[in-house]
């Protein structure tokens, strides 16, 4: 064989092994075209952002989807790939990162020549300041008016800048979840130069996308940034997020191709048949919004400080009915943890069925009412409770189902609807008995969810449920290195807190968001909050 | 006149502190304020950052002084700064105004145009079919909502066409075309209601003096219909038809809201609604003030208009 052949053979069999390895398109498939640059996207925005661009102030999908574009974080949930887990976090801030110590530290090594929007250098300083403000360090250079996460940084003793281009996070004991947190689209670091305040009207970030007008609610407007820190991206000249209140009206503008892409959350299992049957070419993607519903119930209140109470109402409430009642079947059955394909954590099918409220609807309601017997109430004579809900449809609709439901083993609930304005207020403060909640969560992980919203004297556990063995449970789970061992213990606390009908799950919520298809590398995650930075982004157009 | 005129701005001024007291103190009588909104994004409660904020916003001083200080603010030309925004009110309400009034303005030019011809034809066409044709059409506009009749619209275009106006506010100068057609539909969507209101009434204020002797007399003389209904009928039937305009158009700046909302117009109405959500008290309370300044000269306009259009009408001084 002559040398040239031999040199055009090796070619192309090396060729054919990197198509291989990087997934070339399969048979009947048409190959991924080129990403092309330019063209600006236009995307649905449900209502205003709430503290415009201060993501460290609220816990909103109104506020990270417009927002995160104009920030980078340390590292990032891979835009690309649907579901998050430690293996889809790749850096950004941070070229790389090691942990420590047996996961003591976390330490991260920055890139290089990285500018804010307003031409600053970006430095180690930046990321310090960031979450010495986070965690509300003694010494911290700045305050947040609102931390609703501070809980997320408990365990970090300090941030160490060591130099401008190294960070330590000094850990109190090992804790893997922190990556993930750092990755959420709620963990943006912000400019050190910048007062945080002034993110509520404006948007000094490192992203790929610098503020070009926000219109106080009509839209909000970004332009490419020509120094963003990877090269060739964004591929967006422009983002332009297009309030619109009615949910009506966002939809015959996606149909009409006003927007590009629906809002994340938005679109129901019904609503997207309907766009699929109008738009034949609509691309519907169902992904998990990381936001369940659940019961709360006031634990240091009457009938429910008494434990054959709450596992009553979770008896009777059945789950699939629920999904089939207010989703159309759309919503994803699951405890505490949203269980395959749309979360990692979440408990086996075949495991639940042992759960309370997971059997069969007949038997289920033959235990409530059993339990409530004990208590001393019945159809007949049933317990007479207010259950509190928030004035949005959502809610409402979930509640009216909860009241038929534990009407039939003896409790008699009157809905109470609360103004948004004071239905935080009034779950902090325990002012009520029962309530029909919907809980979202930044991360897919046990220690954001269950510090957050289970561990005793947390802001957001509102049902006050405090248990020193579960509490224990949540600090073996959290320094467990190890993923298997990690995943078995918090099945351990999944089945421990429906057995304490501690906040009873009753769906995970599933969005079909919808894009045209002209959309490309728009890849909804299984948590909303997630996957708004739009780097990746093109348009086929 | 002048006498007239300024015993009118001296109600009107009496007119709008009493609103200021009322505004404020209903502001204040509803639950929550803007920090428990703000907590509200941010999911949870701290009692002590909550009383930090309420200090930063100056609402942790007595009612009284709160007041004062708006009162204070507004002789000073100054509105105060939204709680929400951060930003001066000013900054916040003055692009909104020209959406709402251009909008309020446009509907009841629908209005009439719809509402005033109908109404004399019905009229004067008493008991025809062409008459309970008319009366259907308007009692079928009293009975739509005008932001049902919007979002029908929007959804037969979208339907039919694939298109819908644009939802971002295009300004005349910007492209007068599109702004035009962004503010026609929702301009037929509320103007309908209103020209049913207008037709009934103009058909029943035609029918009353369709029946006077000097009618009676005109026809006698042998003038022809279109002297008798325009000069003798309409100008003396028309005083209650402009009073209900003068009403409606008032009532159309801050009755727009579910109509700005549909069209997704940033006017003042669907703002208002978003404000008294958010508990933006500086905005509310501007707003409100905003509305009933123009309730007043609205009224004002149209008791002045009286004497113009009908010279009986005079006015003491």
């Amino acid at each position: 064989m002559r040398p040239r052949t031999m040199v055009f053979l090796l070619a192309g069999v090396g060729l054919a092994g990197v198509l291989l390895l990087n997934g070339a398109p399969a048979i009947g498939q048409a190959p991924a075209k080129a990403p092309k640059s330019g063209g600006v996207l236009t995307l649905a925005q449900r209502e205003e952002t709430p503290q415009g661009f201060a993501i460290h102030e609220t816990s909103t999908v109104s506020t990270t989807w417009p927002a995160m574009p104009c920030f980078s974080n340390l590292v990032i949930f891979d835009p690309l790939k649907q579901q998050e887990a430690t293996d889809t976090v790749i850096g950004e801030l941070a070229e790389k990162w090691s942990w420590q110590d047996n996961y003591r530290n976390l330490v991260f090594f920055l890139r290089k020549g990285v500018k804010w929007h307003d031409g600053q250098p970006f430095t180690s300083k930046d990321v310090k300041f960031t979450f010495d403000m986070l965690r509300e360090a003694p010494d911290a250079p700045a305050k947040l008016r609102i931390n609703p996460r501070k809980d997320w940084y408990a365990n970090v003793q300090n941030v160490e800048a060591p130099d401008p281009h190294t960070v330590i996070f000094h850990l109190k004991r090992p804790q893997p979840s922190l990556l993930l947190m750092l990755a959420s689209g709620y963990t943006p670091v912000y400019a050190a130069h910048v007062p945080p305040a002034q993110y509520r009207t404006a948007c000094v970030g490192t992203g790929p996308y610098k503020l070009k007008e926000w219109r106080k609610g009509e839209f909000i407007e970004y332009v490419k940034n020509p120094d963003y820190f990877v090269k060739g991206r964004p591929y967006l000249d422009g983002i332009k997020y297009v309030i619109i209140k009615e949910r009506g009206t966002r939809v015959a503008a996606l149909q009409a191709g006003q927007v590009d892409a629906a809002f994340p959350g938005d679109t129901s299992k019904t609503t997207a048949e309907q766009l699929k049957k109008a738009v034949p070419q609509m691309v519907i993607t169902r992904a998990a919004e990381n936001v369940n519903e659940n019961v709360i119930m006031n634990t240091k209140k009457p009938p429910f400080d008494n434990v054959k109470a709450r596992l009553a109402v979770a008896h009777a409430i059945d789950r699939r009915a629920l999904n089939q009642a207010v989703h159309q079947g759309g919503a994803a059955i699951g405890v505490s943890m949203p269980s395959k394909p749309w979360g990692v954590w979440g408990i086996l099918d075949k495991d639940l069925a042992a759960l309370p409220g997971y059997g069969k609807p007949a038997d289920e309601k033959a235990a409530g009412k059993k339990l409530m017997a004990e208590l001393g109430f019945s159809p007949d004579k049933p317990a007479k409770v207010e259950i509190v809900t928030r004035a949005i449809a959502v809610y409402v609709d979930m509640a009216s189902f909860i009241i038929n439901e534990l009407k039939q083993i003896g409790i008699e609930a009157t809905l109470k609807q609360i103004e948004t304005a004071q239905w935080h207020a009034m779950a902090t403060r325990g002012e009520y008995q029962i309530g029909a909640n919907l809980t979202g969560i930044g991360i897919d992980d046990p220690d954001a969810n269950y510090y957050e919203n289970f561990a005793c004297n947390s802001p957001r556990n509102y049902t006050f449920y405090c248990n020193e063995q579960v509490t224990a449970m949540l600090d073996t789970q959290s320094g467990e290195i190890d993923p298997k061992k990690r995943l078995a213990l918090v099945v351990d606390i999944q089945k421990k807190l429906e057995m304490d009908a501690a906040r009873p799950t009753l769906t995970w919520r599933v969005d079909n968001f919808a894009q045209w298809p002209h959309v490309k590398n728009l890849v909804p995650h299984n948590n909303f909050y997630n996957y708004g930075r739009l780097q990746e982004v093109w348009v086929d157009k | 006149m002048k006498t007239y005129i300024a015993q009118r701005l001296g109600i009107a001024i009496l007119t709008l502190f009493g609103m200021s007291v009322v505004i404020f103190v209903l502001l204040r009588l509803a639950p929550g304020d803007i920090v428990d909104v703000l907590f509200s994004a941010a999911g949870y409660v701290n009692p002590s950052e909550k009383q930090a904020i309420l200090k930063e916003l100056g609402m942790d001083k007595p009612y009284w002084r709160q007041y004062v200080e708006w009162i204070t603010q507004i002789f000073h030309g100054d509105l105060g700064k939204s709680y929400r925004y951060d930003l001066p009110a000013w900054q916040i309400i003055r692009p909104l105004i020209p959406v709402t009034v251009e909008l309020a303005i446009l509907s009841t030019i629908v209005a009439v145009l719809l509402g005033v011809p109908t109404g004399i034809v019905s009229a004067v066409r008493q008991d025809s079919t062409l008459d309970y044709a008319m009366r259907v059409f308007s009692l079928a506009g009293l009975s739509m909502p005008s932001f049902w009749l919007g979002m029908v619209i929007i959804l037969t275009l979208v339907s039919w066409l694939g298109w819908i106006p644009p939802l971002t506010y295009v300004r005349p100068t910007e492209n007068f075309w599109l702004h035009s057609v962004q503010f026609l539909l929702p301009a037929l969507a509320v103007g309908y209601r209103s020209s049913a209101l207008i037709m009934r009434i103009t058909r029943s204020a035609m029918l009353e003096v369709l029946r006077e002797d000097y009618i009676r007399t005109a026809w006698a003389k042998g003038q022809n219909e279109r002297a008798v209904v325009w000069r003798h009928a309409l100008k003396n039937a028309i005083l209650p038809v402009v009073t209900v305009i003068g009403i409606e158009f008032a009532f159309l700046i801050g009755g727009l809201v579910v109509t700005e909302t549909v069209f997704n117009l940033p006017g003042v109405a669907r703002f208002l609604v978003e404000a008294i959500l958010w508990r933006d008290y500086p905005i509310v309370q501007n707003l409100v003030m905003f509305i009933a300044i123009v309730v007043i000269l609205s009224n004002l306009a149209v008791d002045l208009l009286y004497g113009v259009l009908d010279p009986r009408v005079r006015y003491a001084g």
